[in-house]
């Protein structure tokens, strides 16, 4: 301790540029873990928040997918004996002018048993008849800020209805759900609103007191039958958090890659640290330290610096969750369709913990070499002045050794890499391999370097081009970083463009219709549904060639919450015909359009590990599906996954014929605008109705990438910012390291601006020799990516495909960084005193 | 060739330190002066001043007819790079330069061209006797060696005014003897004016002149 005091205190505080900018990669990395966990987990919060708060007492609840199930239903439960109370439900959420609004269709008769509503005043709800007797009624929370007998206009499925506010909820409980933007509603008026027909979306029940949860299953699973789901209501936050799987996982690997890249720049200045301070440690060592005691003094300054910069990155990332929660609340309804957004910030204690384990830890592991060399200083050799002592031989040597080991372990585990253990292994080895290998290849490159850069300036690029070599310690870790950071971007920018091809690709064949007629300008909300009817008047209408029906829905298969789209299969087939990427592509779409079969996409069968030929079981409310699988394709409908099914089968196993989307192809030679014009026309007053252009989904197919890549950039972004705060770091401690020899050079006659040139060549030639490494492992890291998005995230082999143009825009972008980052290193080195620095030792 | 008038010179810290109090002196092309003094009596800090590399608190300061404090820092290090070589006690080579690199140095940075920085740079090792060594690291050389490098490199473009702080100082007696006469060569050779800050009296006798400096006064100026 008080060897941390009168020696690593000083030091601290004398260079406390350099132990800001050491610490900030941990900042950074940590702010991404927490931020993006915090406002994961703020939005999951707010729909289990939602999910309780509408419970109520409700203790299970019987559903059958998003489809839901006839009234029927409800009379079966209401008959088991173990039921105290059963109410049924309709839950959509519908965009307004003050953002998403969650309705609730409940049975006001009966409802009451379930849920507490607490109003304000004198309301009619009162007497739930009245409120029945008037279908305009409307309950909403105080939240919403509209007052009683308010009139709310709103799109129905019956065209434009205003509805009357007859009771204001107070703020708690029930009223808090969905962060207080909730109406209720009768049921019977929320099925005409929302088009759902004689349907129900679930049963809330309440148990009689001493029946327990799993006799209360039981019953009501043998009562209503095995195309229900009987659960508590919890089961549907799990489901929710099933969906948000790919995200959450990748909000993890930017963290990591963030703080092992902070790790590259903690091992790099305690790097330096320990060549700057060899006199000091030569001083201690010749007073009797011992060599743990010089090893624990840097560990405990790691450890120290690694604890501060956690807890500054955990307040950093809770005011960047606040941020971004809006974001991810958006992209999970844009992306999944589930609307919610998080009115707070949850901030989990654990996850504080696992941050700051994870932030001591990596500056640890980061000091552990630094430290090790520090212990070895040679008092003798310490104390000479002017005598450099080379700490660094032998440990490079067993460097390049281990890299080599890695790089053999990594080709094997290639050969083997069809069992994903392996794989990630090597993976993990590859990487390894690349690390050890940077000091070595930096130090390749920048002897590569020093002609071209003598050829542009003598002095200037030699003496550049020479402290890299010199110092392969001082830039070793930066590079490192800079390599890391640049592969990432590399791999995420080379699966966004092969992304963007095979959905382009996709759009090209599957979304080809003309005009698509839809209930949300959003197509993948999926609360208003049409009545089958409607396209035999759309088949009328002038210059409309063909209809296909769909109806998308999302169901549980094989546990887990997949898109099943029912439509005419044979039509599909004749007009945008996917290409089977396992199967026969005519038998697949003639035997899924007899009923026979299912056709899989690519991501369905792999994330869930189906093959053509197997038996998929579907619950439906008619009784468990039992289709084959006929056939694999290419199909980006879905994160989960999709299955494509005749919708003759869907209508006879969900008693349902609504459907979600009308696909409308034209007569040659008619006009789009004009066909569409005439549908709005028909229809746009009669109910809600939106009519999309090819290019509008196209677009919006577009919009909803991006907001998936947005993500991407954030990670790019963050990348880039550690890199350069490495160049920084880099240049500062490179600066300080050579203060004698720039004081020598100016001494001699260096003006400040052939100083300035020196470091600023120093910095580009960091950029260039980054960019290299970083581009050469960008390409294995882009094959380990496309491959990992293939076993484990999208299911979808998107293809290999280096991003040449994302490699050329970040060229320039990094030596403009390095540049930049040149300029106060650069500055510093010119208005120093240059009699001190002479004397500098 | 070198004069000084009224020069002060302060440092700033937690408490003031004077270096230098009014101190007069002028010396003339061609001579060769040893300056001694007590540790901290601001010989060195003399010498800094009149090589440019700081600048006076008070007074004036003239070499070769340039007034320094009339100039900027780019004006001061063309000054230095033309007028001036500079011999240190621990001769402050790049150590990732060879021989022949270190003397190019001050000649690349006036941007001379190639060929002609390489004949000039290898002339000048052979005057310091080191023709043999040119393609050498610093740290392959031992201590007189590196000390001749740096004369060659303070020589690059026969500068009139050579400084030389402690040139004898990190080095054994028969080293530094040799290193000073070579000094004394080069100077009855080259005919620069040579200044060497001295603990040593045997090197400071061997000039014709010798500035005694104490308390930031010139406390004796002895010719011979």
């Amino acid at each position: 301790m008080i060897l941390l005091r009168l020696i690593s205190w000083p030091y601290a505080r004398k260079h406390l540029l350099r132990t800001l900018l050491t610490t900030a990669g941990i900042v950074l990395g940590v702010a991404v873990f927490v931020g993006m966990h915090t406002a994961n987990q703020s939005v999951l919060a707010a729909f289990h928040q939602t999910i309780d708060r509408i419970a109520g007492q409700t203790q299970l609840q019987i559903s059958a997918g998003e489809p839901g199930f006839e009234e029927s239903v409800l009379e079966k439960v209401q008959n088991v004996a173990e039921v105290r109370a059963a109410s049924p439900v309709i839950e959509a959420t519908v965009q307004t002018d003050r953002g998403n609004l969650l309705i609730l269709g409940v049975d006001m008769l009966g409802d009451r048993s379930l849920r507490t509503y607490d109003l304000e005043g004198d309301a009619s709800i009162d007497d739930p008849l009245v409120f029945l007797a008037q279908p305009d009624s409307l309950l909403v929370s105080q939240n919403l800020g509209v007052k009683l007998n308010a009139r709310i206009p709103m799109r129905t499925m019956e065209g434009e209805r205003t509805f009357v506010v007859r009771g204001i909820m107070k703020p708690g409980g029930l009223a808090s759900a969905f962060g207080g933007n909730l109406a209720i509603m009768d049921i019977y008026a929320a099925q005409k609103i929302f088009g759902r027909g004689r349907r129900f979306d679930r049963i809330d029940v309440a148990l009689q007191d001493g029946v327990s949860l799993d006799q209360g299953i039981a019953k009501l699973r043998a009562a209503v039958g095995p195309g229900f789901q009987v659960e508590p209501p919890s089961s549907r936050g799990e489901q929710f958090e099933a969906t948000s799987r790919i995200y959450a996982l990748a909000s993890n690997i930017t963290s990591v890659f963030a703080l092992f890249i902070g790790m590259f720049i903690i091992y790099n200045t305690f790097a330096i640290a320990v060549t700057q301070r060899r006199s000091e440690i030569g001083i201690l060592r010749a007073l009797g330290a011992t060599r743990g005691q010089i090893r624990t003094l840097f560990l405990t300054e790691s450890a120290i610096s690694g604890l501060i910069g956690t807890l500054a990155g955990v307040v950093f990332g809770i005011v960047m969750a606040r941020a971004m929660a809006g974001y991810i609340g958006g992209l999970l309804e844009e992306v999944y369709g589930v609307a919610q957004t998080a009115d707070s910030i949850q901030v989990e204690p654990w996850l504080i913990a696992t941050a700051i384990v994870m932030g001591v830890v990596t500056s640890l592991i980061a000091a552990v070499i630094p430290a090790r060399a520090a212990a070895y200083v040679d008092p003798v050799k310490a104390l000479q002045k002017g005598r450099y002592q080379s700490l660094g031989e032998g440990e490079n040597r067993m460097r390049r050794r281990w890299a080599m080991a890695c790089v053999v372990a990594a080709a094997l585990a290639l050969v083997l890499n069809r069992y994903t253990p392996i794989f990630y292994a090597g993976y993990v080895l590859a990487v390894l391999a690349a690390v050890l290998m940077a000091p070595a290849a930096s130090l390749w490159l920048a002897r590569a370097l020093r002609p071209v850069l003598a050829k542009l300036r003598p002095v200037e690029g030699t003496l550049a081009a020479d402290s890299l070599i010199q110092g392969p310690r001082r830039t070793s870790g930066t590079v490192a970083a800079l390599m890391l950071s640049l592969a990432l971007v590399i791999s995420l920018g080379g699966l966004a463009r092969s992304s963007y091809n095979s959905i382009a690709e996709w759009m090209r064949i599957a979304l080809n219709p003309d005009l698509f007629v839809t209930t949300a300008e959003s197509v993948t909300a999926r609360s208003f549904v049409f009545p089958a009817s409607l396209g035999d008047g759309l088949r009328k209408i002038d210059g409309i060639d063909e209809v296909q029906l769909v109806r998308s829905v999302r169901v549980l298969v094989k546990n887990t919450p997949v898109m099943v789209v029912a439509t005419d299969v044979a039509s599909l087939g004749r007009r945008g015909r996917l290409p089977a990427v396992e199967g026969s592509t005519e038998e697949m779409y003639r035997e899924a359009a007899a009923g026979r079969g299912l056709i899989a996409s690519e991501n369905f069968a792999r994330l869930h590990g189906a093959r053509v030929g197997e038996v998929l079981e579907i619950p439906a409310p008619e009784g468990v599906v039992k289709l084959p699988v006929v056939g694999i394709v290419r199909d980006f409908s879905d994160q989960q996954g999709s299955l494509v099914m005749a919708r003759d089968v869907f209508v006879k196993y969900w008693h349902d014929d609504s459907v979600n989307v009308f696909r409308i192809y034209l007569k040659p030679g008619a006009n789009g605008a004009s066909v569409r014009q005439k549908i709005l026309e028909a229809y746009g007053n009669q109910q809600r109705l939106f009519v999309l252009t090819n290019a509008d989904l196209r677009n919006y197919v577009i919009r909803v990438t991006d907001q998936w890549f947005g993500l991407t950039y954030v990670q790019i972004a963050v990348a880039v910012l550690v890199a350069v705060l490495g160049i920084v770091n880099a240049l500062t401690v490179s600066i300080t390291d050579r203060r004698r020899e720039i004081g020598v050079l100016r001494a001699v006659g260096g003006m400040r601006q052939q100083i300035r040139h020196t470091v600023w060549m120093e910095a580009s030639a960091i950029g260039a020799i980054g960019l290299v490494l970083g581009f050469a492992l960008g390409a294995v890291q882009l094959y380990y990516s496309v491959e990992i998005a293939r076993r484990d995230l999208i299911g979808i082999d998107i293809g290999y495909a280096y991003p040449l143009s994302t490699a050329l825009v970040l060229a320039p972008v990094i030596l403009a960084a390095a540049f930049f980052a040149a300029i106060a290193p650069g500055e510093s080195a010119v208005r120093g005193s240059l009699v001190e620095a002479l004397e500098y030792e | 060739m070198i004069h000084l008038r009224g020069v002060f010179k302060q440092f700033d810290g937690k408490r003031k330190v004077t270096a230098l109090e009014g101190v007069n002196l002028s010396i003339e092309s061609g001579e060769m002066v040893s300056i001694i003094g007590p540790s901290g009596s601001g010989k060195s800090t003399l010498l800094n001043l009149i090589g440019g590399l700081d600048r006076p608190t008070e007074g004036e300061i003239e070499i070769d007819g340039s007034l320094l404090a009339k100039l900027d820092d780019d004006g001061l290090t063309r000054v230095r790079r033309d007028k001036i070589g500079f011999i240190f006690q621990f001769f402050n080579l790049l150590p990732t330069l060879t021989c022949l690199e270190n003397v190019s140095l001050p000649l690349h940075l006036r941007g001379w061209p190639r060929k002609k920085i390489e004949e000039r740079a290898k002339e000048l090792l052979s005057l310091v006797q080191l023709g043999a060594r040119m393609d050498h690291l610093p740290d392959e050389l031992s201590g007189g060696e590196r000390q001749r490098v740096a004369i060659a490199r303070a020589l690059s473009v026969y500068p009139p005014i050579l400084l030389a702080d402690e040139p004898t100082g990190n080095l054994d007696t028969s080293t530094g003897v040799e290193i000073l006469r070579l000094i004394r060569d080069l100077h009855e050779r080259l005919g620069a004016t040579v200044l060497i800050v001295t603990h040593d009296l045997a090197v400071a006798d061997s000039c014709r002149r010798t500035i005694h400096i104490r308390d930031g006064h010139v406390f004796q100026d002895v010719r011979r």
